[in-house]
């Protein structure tokens, strides 16, 4: 209630749409891409996802989330991919607070205390 | 006791205030530490480790200027980190200068923008908020930012910024609220001048400072403003760095005025008045002297205060506990297992009457406290031979005694100081002052000529003196030394 959820794939796509709420809360969660059947190839955003979408409700009201995957593996695992360049992300499932350095990174994803902290903190 | 305790405590007893009825001997929390910064947090996460059910309760009172930080104390947000970053940000730009002597070509003439590093710094300093955030939550530390004063001998009023009260009870508590910039007294002080508490997260560049103060706190500041480019005063009401070794105390100030900052001995400003506004505006500055009748008068952009801290204990609510403080200076005196006069009460940190006030000290006292509380380990917090390292433009390390100390200690005649000039092989090409490094080591003839100070003023003195600091814990005596044999070329092997 009071916040809406947007699904991009890739860095430019990514950025648009951050750009486009310009003045909200973001919150973003960059996942590994998924398969045909709706799997990820990366093992922690699987096990992370259900926790983080389980904490959603305490996202302050006018936030928007950003439900954002990254690429494939190859990708990913290219050290010159924009995410770590210009985002620096480190890990995926990355879950932060767009434009602060409020981030948590693999399995501190998995504490839904964490994660509800990282929501409901100024 | 039992009845005693329930007594003194049931009009603010927290389980009693909610309609339940009060289990003898059980509080809220194990562990209450006041103020979470090196000693408070360093407490509290230690305290976790043992299933200790702990509470931090940290709250920064807004400066007159209206700065204000995050979770971790002095060091992390106004002091030793954006501090040694902005040391590091003047320092790179000595270094781009030295670049061209060793063939770096760019036309473009160097200049600095503070906005940028100033981002930066904060950005990091977030960062580690954050992560101190992380860590609480994650070991089961409760965190509360709020503002802890005693009201009972268990029982904490906490104040949240909004106004909000709420009682907690605990067993034992950490006293670890640190220091904060004390101000002249002087018309304009609080309404024009900032201090180290506003300096790293200044939205705009000082521009031309007065800095006043002679502090290491000053100096370190002066050091880097200028090393960034600004045109600096220090006004100094007497001697520099009181309390470390005078000889040192001079070279750096010396290098410093040889390199640009200018310095005002022996006055003391009178008044402050504000000539115009802005971001920054313009400040008139009127001193007196020390030694006479003269006054002065100068025009500044900033004035920086940095003339000493005090203790934030005197409204933390002690007088209604007992703990006794030094009335003149604030500093609470504990024994040697930091434990104030009221026995469930300990204390660690800047606060403490008659110890060091640095971040490691207050992290291993308040490490060592919880394990001897909580794990049955016996170990007190060693006070000697601490390390420290001042972050002037030319860096100052030491561990153990000063000269002066040293002599008035032992006896002149039974002490032995060793010395030496020297100049880092990196400093040749650029032509960097030949004669101003310098190192030197004080023995103990009594003792087996035993390494009882070290003091070096050189490039990455911290680095350097670090290493020793083991060396003199171990008993490292002349002799010892002199067989070690030195790493080629460093400033070190000297």
């Amino acid at each position: 209630m009071g916040w809406e959820e947007m699904q991009v794939r890739g860095y430019p796509e990514f950025v648009r749409t951050a750009q486009s709420y310009h003045g909200r809360p973001i919150f973003a969660l960059f996942c590994g891409d998924k398969d045909a059947e709706g799997r990820s190839w990366c093992p922690d955003c699987v096990t992370a996802e259900p926790v983080v979408r389980k904490e959603l409700h305490n996202l302050p009201d006018k936030s928007v989330f950003i439900y954002c995957l990254v690429g494939d593996r190859a990708y990913w695992k290219d050290p010159n991919n924009e995410f770590r360049k210009n985002l620096k992300l480190t890990g995926v499932p990355t879950l932060l607070k767009y434009g602060t350095p409020q981030k948590l990174v693999e399995e501190e994803c998995f504490k839904a205390e964490l994660v509800r902290m990282l929501f409901t903190e100024d | 006791s039992v009845q005693a305790h329930k007594e003194e405590d049931n009009p603010l007893n927290t389980m009693e205030a909610n309609g339940l009825a009060p289990v003898p001997d059980s509080y809220d929390y194990d562990l209450i530490v006041i103020g979470g910064g090196s000693g408070g947090l360093a407490a509290a996460k230690e305290a976790a480790k043992y299933e200790k059910k702990v509470m931090v309760l940290d709250f920064v009172t807004p400066t007159p200027q209206g700065s204000s930080w995050g979770l971790g104390g002095t060091c992390v947000n106004v002091g030793c980190i954006p501090k040694k970053l902005m040391h590091q940000a003047a320092l790179l730009g000595q270094a781009l200068q030295d670049s061209r002597k060793f063939g770096w070509q760019f036309t473009e003439e160097v200049k600095h923008n503070w906005m940028t590093m100033t981002e930066a710094v904060q950005n990091y300093i977030g960062s580690l908020n954050w992560g101190y955030r992380v860590a609480l939550r994650d070991t089961k530390v409760t965190y509360e930012n709020a503002y802890g004063e005693f009201v009972g001998p268990h029982t904490i009023k906490a104040t949240n910024k909004k106004g909000i009260e709420k009682l907690y009870t605990a067993a034992r508590f950490i006293i670890a609220t640190g220091e904060r910039p004390r101000y002249l007294g002087i018309p304009g002080d609080k309404e024009y001048c900032i201090s180290s508490d506003d300096l790293f997260s200044l939205p705009y560049c000082p521009g031309k400072t007065l800095v006043v103060g002679a502090s290491y706190v000053a100096l370190e500041c002066a050091g880097f403003l200028a090393g960034l480019g600004l045109d600096v005063t220090v006004m100094v009401r007497s001697i520099l760095l009181r309390g470390f070794d005078q000889d040192m105390a001079n070279k750096i100030g010396e290098y410093m005025k040889e390199h640009g900052v200018k310095f005002i001995r022996e006055f003391v400003p009178i008044k402050v008045e504000q000539v115009e506004e802005g971001t920054p505006g313009i400040l008139k500055v009127t001193a007196k002297s020390t030694t006479g009748d003269q006054m002065i008068e100068g025009e500044y952009n900033t004035v920086l205060l940095a003339i000493g801290r005090d203790p934030c204990t005197r409204k933390i609510g002690l007088d209604k506990v007992g703990v006794n403080i030094n009335e003149k200076t604030g500093k609470i005196p504990v024994n040697d297992e930091e434990q104030t006069n009221v026995p469930h009460i300990y204390a660690v940190g800047d606060i403490l009457q008659g110890k060091l006030e640095l971040t490691p000290v207050a992290i291993q006292a308040g490490r060592l406290l919880v394990r001897r509380l909580y794990a049955g380990e016996t170990t007190k917090c060693d006070y000697v031979n601490v390390p420290t390292t001042v972050f002037t433009p030319l860096e100052y390390g030491a561990c153990g005694y000063s000269e002066e100390t040293a002599v008035e200690k032992f006896g002149e005649e039974n002490i032995e100081v060793y010395h030496s000039n020297f100049w880092p092989l990196e400093w040749t090409v650029p032509s960097r002052d030949n004669n101003k490094c310098y190192a030197k080591i004080i023995c103990n003839i009594q003792d087996n000529e035993r390494v009882i100070g070290f003091h070096v003023l050189g490039p990455n003195a911290g680095e350097v003196t670090q290493g020793f600091a083991a060396a003199i814990k171990c008993g490292l005596t002349k002799e010892q030394l002199d067989s070690t044999i030195g790493i080629h070329p460093v400033c070190a092997e000297v």
